[in-house]
């Protein structure tokens, strides 16, 4: 049987950072084309600190101009860069001493190769075209490959910087996932049947949390269609980047006869708020063998994939909420 | 610092593995039910559990708590957890235990790195306004101390060259390690540079993997072992996160422990150091002035597996099983947190005599 | 107990949907800077510092540890970070007192923060998709079993909702300053997720908060009175099993049962004077009361109903207002604690209850899985009759 394919995913997010007065002015100068640095007792330090690096003391804001030149005290060559690198082209990450400034700024430097870097070069800042407020508005050259730039101040001080955080992951089904989804391919809920407490399981971690016990293929069970609605949460979506709900739904856990634990984060867009409540007894309508699909199907939510169409209430009575309070979450 | 008692009577660590296929609560089982099985302890015979583990290594908020199944925690048990590697973990069971009223502790270290790109997720750890954006990462960070450890004639891309060779040998020892390899310093030495001076070689696998302890105090360790191993002393020191105000040829925070631990006192048989790039070996050799007699990485060290969160753990593990075995009688485990060596943490152990 | 535990000094930001005033440096700084002031120390004094947040992903910084060490003070010291969900900020207080119990450390420096408004609770708490449920959303259900199984009237929730407002009033450093709050407008206000209304509901605030934790000899050596820490506990269950209570969750009994224990406490009600318990959810206050047996089951909604919870009521809850009037996710723990160690120092300001010795601090997180509670005292060995 071939395997499916593996779960992928993104976690994206952008932040959007306050910067106080030290780092807001560091980013309004870098945006207008300058470079500034913190007076600290005896030293300049770039970038500029909040507070004594050593100590933790309070210093006041006292911001010095520092660059656009410096000297190379540190590098590596980075020959692959990563999709977050400030170059996709091979460069160098590497400590610049600004003229002006006691310690190092870490930064990127875009040389011809590898072979034009050294400790003690000179390299002067760069302005990028665009500028963003952000710490990669800035780059160094070798002093040979500078140019000389005008960079336009922008208006305001900066107050914000954003950073789109966004990761990607992927990884494959894990077997007790693999045979959940192939299930509900089949038109089956495929379950654990604890070995060590006979307790049934929906979607299957793939051990009992408290026997400790790891459970396999052997423990595998088929669940009915039917079920119980135990819990539910009508929910009013509050819009945030990548929220794709805009109306009230409702979210409910169904715990399938014979199982002990709820299928969780069932949606719910085809029974009436007002008519739904915990004890109806549901059933689990499947879309066609043609239709259904486990894509999205990930190791760790409560999905049924692209499998159930819906689940309608069956018409029997009630199960009273003493009976399925165990189940009650 | 003086402690009570404290011994580690049981410890387990699962394989490194490149790709994990199933959960971390998973992993974290294997080893507990591990020590349980071993030490015929009851999951509620033990006071205090803490576990180090990271949500953003899977992009999950939360992804901790689930890790709470691994362990084990029905009925209700005194827990905590670190965002930090499970070194850390320990170091807060040890305090715990010091308080003197508990008397055993279990600790927990686990990641899996492999679902997503370490070296994309780790520049997160940098400064948020100046180093997250950049990408800054720690292959690159690790290319730097490399960098100011050659500058400043305090090693040589050889000297980098022969802690892998030597490393990746002794894994092939090891039933845990995930790369292993009989290679020439020569041989590494022919291969391109990836981060410069770093080669490929001179960074750690991509691994999954968990680790556990169980720690008891006073005559509690002696009733279940033959042979506990005493924990002398756990400290650990942090730099600036500023990379421009820290010597990255050196590692004043790794010394300061040292010193406050005492390490010099007496001889060091064994240390397991936390090196995921071959130069923090060197640094770290200097800054805890560690001569001949003591055994470096005999276990291979994390350039043989790195399961993240749970590498400094098996450190020291490593270096108790080894005072276990008696092949050493004295040794410290190292584990390490942030760029370039940024945090340090130091465990002093020694045997029964 | 090697070591005694004593708060010494308490510092806190000024809560607000945003701090668009201070970097995350900025934000906890001012927090320890104030701890510091209150105990009349420096960074020099302090032998390790220990943080707590919720989770990375909130503001996109992983192990902020490492970040923000030059801003605590930290450099060449221990500094380590503990993270239990919403609990974080008492599981953080308790590590903390922990270290100077343990007799290790003498003075040490705790932590609690989150910069909301960086990122988005919600799309963290959904695992950054689509469809997030909030933590609302997960606490609903339990809430309307806890109606059903004791026959709570609706108005309860509503109750609790206008009195910890009206007590962030007093509070100068509450994020939520609703001086019209009324029953009227909680019900009012948008349903968000059935019982639950808006104004049942916690804010989402920038902030952090701090306190100096020192030994026997460093308290002797304070310049304000300390609050004595009596006893801590935590308990942790699964989320999810058979046979779980979600309403009344067997970690939240017996977290209660074993920091009553410790203090030698017997009957908590009568013998604490004040308590900050974690009610993010306006329900939560009775359930909470019920749930760490500060009353009988079913009797917790009556208390609040009689007034036996507010700040002239027998046993006052939330007299700074609690989480509903101020939400920094990772310091709201930690406040909790703080407050508590306020009020029993004398320091409660327009808040302070008359006369409070003991005063109970408590957080819980995840889905109501993890729990963390601590007691101060004005004396160091109170007796309980």
């Amino acid at each position: 049987m071939s395997q499916l394919p593996p779960v992928t995913y993104d976690i994206e997010y952008p932040y959007t950072r306050t910067t106080g007065p030290v780092v807001g002015a560091f980013l309004t100068a870098l945006r207008d084309g300058r470079i500034l640095a913190s007076r600290c007792g005896d030293r300049v330090i770039c970038p500029p600190v909040e507070s004594d690096p050593e100590t933790g003391e309070s210093i006041p804001v006292d911001l010095v101009e520092v660059g656009p030149m410096g000297t190379i005290q540190n590098w590596t060559w980075i020959e692959e860069p990563s999709s977050k690198h400030p170059f996709q082209q091979p460069f160098a990450f590497a400590l610049v001493l600004l003229d002006g400034a006691d310690t190092p700024i870490c930064h990127a430097v875009r040389a011809s190769g590898m072979e034009a870097m050294s400790t003690g070069m000179r390299v002067r800042a760069q302005w990028r075209e665009e500028r963003a407020s952000a710490i990669t508005d800035v780059y160094f050259v070798p002093e040979a490959d500078a140019e000389e730039q005008y960079v336009a101040p922008g208006e305001g001080e900066v107050e914000l910087t954003e950073h789109l955080i966004s990761l990607s992951f992927q990884e494959d089904l894990q077997p007790h996932r693999e045979r959940y989804s192939r299930g509900l391919l089949e038109g089956r809920f495929v379950g654990q049947r604890s070995p060590a407490s006979g307790k049934v399981y929906i979607p299957s971690k793939g051990y009992d949390p408290i026997e400790r016990v790891l459970m396999s293929e052997s423990d595998d069970v088929d669940l009915p269609h039917t079920g119980t609605v135990v819990s539910y949460t009508i929910i009013t979506p509050v819009q945030y980047y990548g929220q794709k709900e805009t109306e009230p739904y409702i979210r409910a856990s169904i715990l399938l006869d014979g199982a002990d634990q709820p299928l969780g984060q069932q949606d719910i867009r085809e029974i009436a708020p007002e008519d739904f409540r915990a004890g109806l007894r549901v059933r689990a309508i499947f879309r066609s063998e043609a239709e259904r699909s486990v894509e999205g199907m990930d190791n760790r939510w409560g999905s049924t994939g692209n499998v159930v169409e819906r689940w309608e209430p069956t018409g029997e009575p009630d199960v009273p909420f003493a009976e399925i309070s165990e189940h009650a979450y | 610092m003086s402690a009570e008692a404290i011994a580690i009577v049981a410890a387990a660590q699962t394989p490194s593995y490149r790709a994990y296929n199933n959960t971390e609560p998973a992993l974290i089982m294997r080893v507990v039910n591990e020590i349980l099985s071993e030490t015929k302890l009851d999951r509620h015979d033990i006071d205090f559990t803490i576990a180090g583990s990271c949500d953003y290594l899977s992009g999950l908020p939360f992804a901790f708590v689930a890790n709470v199944d691994g362990f084990g925690a029905w009925p209700p048990v005194y827990e905590s957890h670190v965002e930090m590697d499970g070194a850390f973990a320990l170091f807060e069971a040890w305090v715990r235990l010091s308080v003197g009223d508990l008397d055993f502790a279990l600790v927990a270290g686990s990641g899996k790195s492999s679902p997503g790109t370490p070296r994309e997720i780790f520049p997160l750890q940098t400064d948020p306004y100046y180093g997250a954006p950049l990408g800054l990462d720690p292959v690159s960070t690790a290319g730097l101390q490399g960098r100011a450890l050659i500058d400043a004639g305090r090693a040589s891309e050889r000297d980098f060259a022969e802690v892998v060779s030597r490393s990746r040998r002794d894994g092939m020892s090891n039933p845990h390690a995930q790369v292993t390899a009989d290679v020439s310093a020569d041989f590494l030495l022919d291969e391109p540079y990836y981060a410069a001076p770093l080669r490929r070689h001179d960074l750690p696998p991509i691994s999954d993997g968990a680790a556990a302890v169980l720690l008891a105090r006073g005559d509690r360790a002696r009733e279940l072992t033959d042979n506990p191993v005493w924990i002398r002393g756990i400290d650990h020191r942090i730099e600036s996160n500023q990379l421009g105000l820290r010597d990255l040829a050196t590692s004043v925070s790794t010394r300061l422990a040292a010193e406050s631990l005492g390490l010099k006192s007496g001889p060091v048989d064994v240390a397991e150091l936390c090196v995921r790039y071959s130069p923090e070996e060197i640094v770290l050799r200097q800054a805890l002035e560690l001569g001949d007699e003591t055994r470096i990485n005999p276990s291979g060290g994390p350039l043989c597996g790195h399961p993240v969160m749970a590498t400094g753990l098996v450190r020291v593990i490593e270096v108790a099983q080894r005072i276990r075995a008696g092949d050493a009688r004295r040794g410290v485990a190292h584990a390490a947190s942030g760029p370039a060596l940024q945090q340090n943490l130091l465990c002093v152990l020694e045997g029964e005599n | 107990m090697a070591e005694r535990c004593a708060v010494v000094g308490i510092g806190q930001t000024k809560y607000s949907r945003r701090r668009g005033d201070l970097s995350i440096n900025g934000l906890v700084r001012e927090a320890a800077l104030r701890a510091l002031e209150d105990a009349q120390l420096g960074f020099a004094d302090i032998d390790a510092i220990v943080i707590g947040k919720a989770p990375d992903a909130l503001e996109g910084v992983m192990m902020p540890e490492l970040s923000l060490c030059d801003s605590l003070g930290a450099i060449g010291k221990p500094i380590h970070r503990v993270h239990t969900a919403g609990s974080v900020g008492a599981s953080t207080a308790i590590s903390a007192a922990t270290m100077v119990e343990s007799g290790l450390f003498g003075t040490v420096l705790t932590l609690g923060y989150e910069k909301q408004s960086d990122g988005n609770a919600t799309w963290a708490l959904g695992g950054g998709r689509s469809g997030s449920q909030g933590a609302g959303g997960s606490f609903a259900p339990w809430i309307r079993n806890y109606i059903t199984r004791s026959g709570a009237p609706e108005h309860i929730g509503w109750k609790v909702a206008v009195k910890d407002r009206k007590n962030g009033l007093l509070n100068p450093y509450a994020h939520l300053h609703l001086e019209d709050i009324s029953i009227e407008k909680v019900k009012e206000s948008p349903m968000l997720w059935d019982p639950l209304h808006f104004l049942e509901s916690c804010p989402s605030s920038d902030g952090a908060a701090a306190m100096v934790l020192t030994n026997e000899a460093g308290a002797r050596r304070a310049p304000h009175p300390p609050a004595w820490v009596l006893a801590h506990a935590k308990r942790t269950e699964f989320t999810q099993f058979p046979g779980r209570d979600t309403v009344k969750p067997a970690a939240g009994v017996e977290c209660a049962k074993a920091l009553y224990r410790k203090a030698g406490i017997t009957d908590p009600r009568r013998q604490i004077d004040c308590a900050e318990l974690y009610v993010p959810f306006s329900w939560y206050e009775p359930m909470w009361l019920e749930g760490h047996l500060l009353c009988e089951e079913g009797e917790g909604w009556k208390l609040t109903d009689e007034g036996v919870t507010e700040r002239s009521g027998s046993f006052p809850v939330n007299m700074s207002g609690g989480v509903l009037s101020s939400n920094p996710i990772g310091a709201s723990g930690m406040i909790r604690c703080l407050e508590a160690a306020n009020q029993v120092r004398g320091t409660a300001g327009d808040y302070q209850v008359d006369g409070a010795r003991v005063a109970l601090g408590h957080a819980y997180g995840g889905a109501a899985n993890y729990f963390a509670m601590w007691l101060v005292s004005t004396d160091k060995e109170p007796s309980f009759q």
